[in-house]
């Protein structure tokens, strides 16, 4: 009996091999098979690729690093603790050779370093490797090929730093601590660690970093020695989250979030097509039942024939996911030197299963409308009722499941779910408004738009599911080429509006000074400068962070590292209250009531915070406890140096640590040479020119747009299935409409009017929904989450609106050009 | 003034699998306005592809085909707006009530009575009750009673109907059958009827017989058998 449904399913199969429901099936779960397949390969070869540097190239078993040195005691306590410890200490800096100048990470390092692993230096630039024991004799210096080519250098030419000159000796080829220190762009420098003493640099701007060898019995003593004794020190080690795992996992997680639209596509598409599947299986199954089998000997075959469906699907998907894996490994090799393509087949198995799950909870409903129905049902095609709800219900419960499963980011995730939430209720109001209205106001008329409006208005349930498919496909398409456009164009005019073409990240308090001072003199604009002091956040309600929250989120990675704490006597002009009260001038508080503190909106959110809720921060080495009085968020217009976290002025009568602030000057180019000056006077300096920042900003928008754009190349091929699949599923009841128009005298030209007609205003209420839902999204996602102002270009959008209209017009009028492919005969021959 | 349809010497085939099947020959036929006419024969003697030609829908390989209408002889393709059709399967469309069905050809050609005179045809196949049902909510008969004023409402000069009970009991049947007979000779429509049924082929003032590729007319052979019947019964 099994192999004989089977069989038949298998028969079955190759009857409908070239029908459109079948195709358009194909092509749904092709494309996302391929995404996701393709997305778990990339990211397995990339978790690989780290975990392998994990296992080799470390440098150590473990880190502890701090903005302080260990004291004695603590260094003696984590040497008993561990087999070995290497003390290095890294500080940024500015170097400067003939009037040229380059800020640069110096690491400094004893004899002893490394501890493990293999240190690589070489005698010339393109020179051979070799592998070097302990560091830079005292007063030389070792520095890496970018350094070397941007400061034009030769071996043996002399260096300044901080006014004491170093010998160039070598070049730096490789540390192998250097993962540890997380994914950094920056050019690398190496001294030895009696020179830095000599250097005499402030030690709250050093960043102390012990090397240890330790097995993981010690790993996990001294990390409950370190969360009791040093809570705001860092500790990575092999067994937890590298830095760089974690950046990759947060931009897995956002491309995630991506494939959250796509399920939403598929889902359009699937759950069109599912009423053209269960009609064909309903009608299979009520032959069957006629000549005497079960319905479940109907489900039986409508699975089978689901399953050959995919298992031949499965190959083509492998392959071509393979081809796309190693582009991408290709196109990731610039970022991951030495990674490898490889195949993996855990992930592939993983990916695989768990979208065939999703499948089949799309495809339940054909099923479930086969299971006990009459043969009678079954013949008129019944699929209203318990099955059609069942059909929304499981689309809404498996589409909530992955929203879940991918978010990363609360506030992001919950903003583009109400963006498409408000998009399909304006779509299916103004669907209704529409074409109500136009149906009321043109019965006096005559003509063919007339008639469209009423017959679409009889017809307004399909038509909205129509309308609301093709709608969200255009909302998301257009969403993904806005934020192309936009990163680029509007972020970029903003930051120079706003934020003059130098900006300063840190200058302790005699530097802002010499700046201010120097401003005066010669004329430079200084836009903003607003002071903070550093501060770990360490736990949560007297919960420590760790267990406070455990969903990976940007907050979260962010509070793992110290964040800037800034003060202010009222709320600054770039901000906005959400919630709360925030102290403002003379109702400062005062000594008693000092230890309140206002936390921006989007971290509120991350990590489930609410107002009243405690914070408890080291601040130098002092534990601080603030309660949460504020709520505040970006507003853009006035600058866009913005803090997180913010206290009143009044805690600082009580918090003693160094102080730094953030300015951004605006130079004129005859005033660039002052910048050798300052550099010249405070090495340690952080500041970064507008070629600096562009160069920066635009390698990462070079990677963020040929991601969207291979991103925005699925959508479109989803657009176009969900289209196709909305045609699909109404291909009966139009060919029948046009056989009957044909029947009361009208030609076939006149179908392909009306067709026309329909298609215009299907494109005209969807693009108007995918217009509004962009201009919405733009709204809440561009200020909330990249600290944009959201300038709508009408010009723009009217253009698209009939970009979009022409091509979804062309598209449907093309597609359902068999519809017009009806003739009376056929409404004869159907008895 | 009358206008009518006329068939000259008409031939259709087809090709299948490479070899040519002729439906019929040589036929010759004339529909007029305000008359019935009823197509009878078996299953696949081509009775269907002769509405589709005699409604200008479908075009004959050979022979002559003109519609004549207030004496100008014109192309079939003149007579596609003053035709109407029923069907066996009623082919309503499902999303509308009774009277939007009725009512779409009017809607189609842009009257604003369409409403009214949708109301006025309800009526007159007596179905102004139910008029706001859906065609689900329908029996087979009331179905095929909405087909009818939908076919009738925009007063075309010839309606064709394709087995019009094939889908109905007798009772229903003979129901349908008084309501299409009266409302053409009400509007004045001439009635083209393809039926198995000699009942219904009855009612027809024409009954044509198609069978082996050529037309007989069978209203002429039954008005003969009739007058030698008599003519017998006088001897």
């Amino acid at each position: 009996m099994l192999t004989n449904n089977i069989k038949l399913a298998w028969h079955f199969y190759k009857q409908e091999y070239h029908h459109a429901h079948q195709r358009l099936l194909r092509w749904t779960q092709g494309v996302l098979l391929l995404f996701i397949v393709t997305l778990s390969q990339s990211s397995e070869s990339i978790q690989n690729y780290l975990d392998k540097n994990l296992q080799g190239l470390l440098g150590a078993d473990a880190v502890l690093s701090q903005q302080q040195t260990l004291s004695s005691a603590q260094f003696s306590k984590v040497s008993s603790l561990t087999n070995n410890v290497v003390m290095t200490q890294q500080i940024k800096a500015t170097l400067t050779h003939n009037g040229q100048w380059q800020q640069a990470k110096i690491k400094a390092v004893d004899k002893q370093y490394p501890l493990q692993g293999e240190l690589l230096t070489s005698r010339k630039l393109q020179g051979p490797s070799q592998q070097t024991l302990g560091g830079p004799a005292l007063g030389e210096i070792w520095l890496d090929a970018r350094l070397f080519a941007s400061l034009s250098l030769n071996i043996g030419d002399q260096l300044l730093v901080a006014n004491s000159l170093f010998l160039v000796s070598r070049v730096l080829q490789h540390e192998p601590d250097r993962l540890m220190e997380g994914h950094s762009v920056d050019m690398r420098a190496m001294i030895n660690i009696l020179d830095m003493k000599a250097l005499g640099f402030s030690s709250d701007l050093i960043n102390y970093r012990y090397l240890i060898a330790a097995s993981t019995k010690q790993i996990n003593s001294l990390i409950r020695w370190q969360q009791k004794n040093l809570p705001a020190a860092q500790i990575q080690h092999k067994q937890g989250d590298h830095p760089l795992a974690l950046f990759w996992q947060r931009t897995e997680n956002f491309i995630g979030l991506a494939s959250i639209i796509l399920f939403f596509m598929a889902a359009i598409a699937i759950e069109q097509l599912t009423q053209v599947h269960m009609k064909k299986d309903q009608y299979f199954t009520a032959i069957c039942m006629s000549l005497g089998a079960s319905s479940f000997a109907g489900i039986q075959v409508s699975c089978f024939k689901w399953i050959i469906n995919l298992v031949l699907l499965l190959p083509v998907v492998i392959l071509l996911s393979t081809g796309f894996h190693w582009l991408i490994v290709s196109w990731l090799n610039s970022a991951f030197v030495d990674l490898l393509w490889q195949w993996n087949y855990r992930p592939i198995l993983k990916s695989i299963g768990a979208v065939v799950v999703l499948f089949a909870v799309f495809h339940t409903p054909v099923w479930f409308s086969l299971h006990g129905c009459a043969v009678t049902k079954l013949f008129n095609g019944e699929n209203k009722g318990l099955s059609h709800w069942f059909t929304k219900i499981s689309s809404i419960f498996v589409l909530s499941g992955v929203v879940i499963t991918y978010s990363d980011n609360g506030l992001l995730t919950l903003m583009m779910v109400v963006a498409i939430t408000t998009t399909i209720v304006l779509m299916i109001l103004m669907s209704w408004i529409t074409l109500t209205l136009g149906e009321k106001f043109t019965q006096n008329f005559s003509g063919l738009v007339p008639f469209t409006l009423f017959m679409m208005k009889q017809r307004i349930v399909s038509k909205s599911t129509q309308i609301i498919g093709v709608g969200l496909c255009t909302f998301l398409l257009l969403f993904t080429l806005m934020l192309l456009k936009d990163l680029g164009s509007t972020m970029a005019s903003y930051q120079r509006q706003h934020d003059g073409n130098v900006m300063v990240s840190q200058a302790t308090v005699p530097q802002l000074a010499f700046i201010e001072n120097l401003a005066k003199q010669q004329g430079v604009t200084i836009r903003q400068a607003k002071p903070y002091m550093h501060a770990k956040l360490v736990a949560v309600n007297k919960q420590a962070l760790a267990e406070f929250s455990q969903k990976p989120s940007e907050s979260l990675a962010t509070f793992a590292r110290a964040i800037r704490l800034h003060w202010n006597e009222s709320m600054p002009e770039n901000n906005k209250l959400v919630d709360g009260h925030y102290w403002q001038g003379k109702e400062q508080p005062d000594s008693q009531n000092w230890q309140q503190i206002s936390v921006e909106q989007e971290v509120m959110t991350d990590l489930g915070l609410v107002i009243g809720d405690s914070l408890t921060f080291v601040i130098d080495q002092q534990s601080f406890t603030f309660a949460i009085s504020a709520s505040h968020a970006f507003k853009p217009g006035a600058g866009s140096i913005t803090f997180w976290v913010q206290m009143p002025t009044a805690a600082l009568t009580h918090i003693q640590a160094p102080r730094y602030s953030m300015a951004s000057l605006e130079l004129a180019p005859q005033q660039w040479r002052l910048l050798a000056e300052l550099w010249q006077k405070f090495p340690t300096l952080r500041m970064i020119s507008l070629t600096e920042m562009t160069a920066i900003f635009d390698s990462i928008l070079a990677m963020i747009t040929q991601l969207i754009s291979g991103f925005s190349f699925i959508i479109i091929s989803l657009t176009c299935v969900v289209i196709l699949a909305s045609i699909n599923a109404l291909e009966s009841k139009e060919k029948k409409k046009n056989s009957i128009i044909m029947s009361f005298g009208f030609s076939r030209s006149t179908c392909f009017r009306l067709n026309v007609i329909e298609w215009l205003v299907t494109a005209s209420i969807a693009a108007m929904g995918a217009i509004v839902g962009t201009y919405l999204a733009g709204l809440l996602i561009y200020q909330s989450q990249f600290s944009l102002t959201y300038k709508a270009d009408f010009i723009w959008l009217i253009a698209t609106l009939f970009i979009i209209l022409l091509l979804v017009t062309a598209l449907g009028v093309y597609a359902s050009r068999n519809n017009l492919r009806s003739s009376v005969r056929q409404l004869m021959s159907e008895t | 003034m009358s206008s009518y349809i006329e068939l000259k010497n008409i031939s259709q085939s087809f090709q299948l699998n490479e070899s040519t099947v002729t439906l019929f020959n040589d036929l010759n036929l004339s529909i007029f306005q305000g008359e019935s006419y009823a197509i009878t024969g078996p299953s696949g003697a081509g009775k269907s592809s002769l509405l589709m030609l005699i409604s200008g829908l479908e075009k004959p390989t050979a022979g002559q085909v003109a519609y004549v209408k207030a004496e100008q002889r014109k192309t079939l393709d003149f007579l596609r707006a003053d035709i109407g059709f029923i069907f066996q399967q009623f082919h309503l469309l499902p999303e509308l009530t009774a009277l939007n069905n009725v009512a779409l050809p009017l809607k189609l050609r842009g009257d604003k009575q369409a409403i009214n005179k949708a109301l006025v045809w309800l009526d007159k196949v007596g179905l102004s009750q139910r008029k706001n049902h859906k065609p689900s909510e329908l029996s087979g008969g009331e179905q095929q009673r909405v087909a009818i004023a939908r076919a009738l409402v925009f007063e075309p000069n010839f309606i064709f109907a394709d087995e019009p009970t094939g889908n109905l009991d007798q009772k229903s049947a003979t129901e349908i059958a008084d309501i299409l007979f009266a409302c053409c000779q009400e509007n004045n429509s001439g009635l083209v009827v393809v039926t198995h049924s000699a009942v219904l082929a009855q009612r027809a003032q024409h009954t044509f017989l198609l069978a082996d590729g050529s037309l007989m007319d069978c209203s002429m052979a039954e008005a003969h058998n009739k007058q030698e019947s008599n003519e017998m019964f006088r001897v």
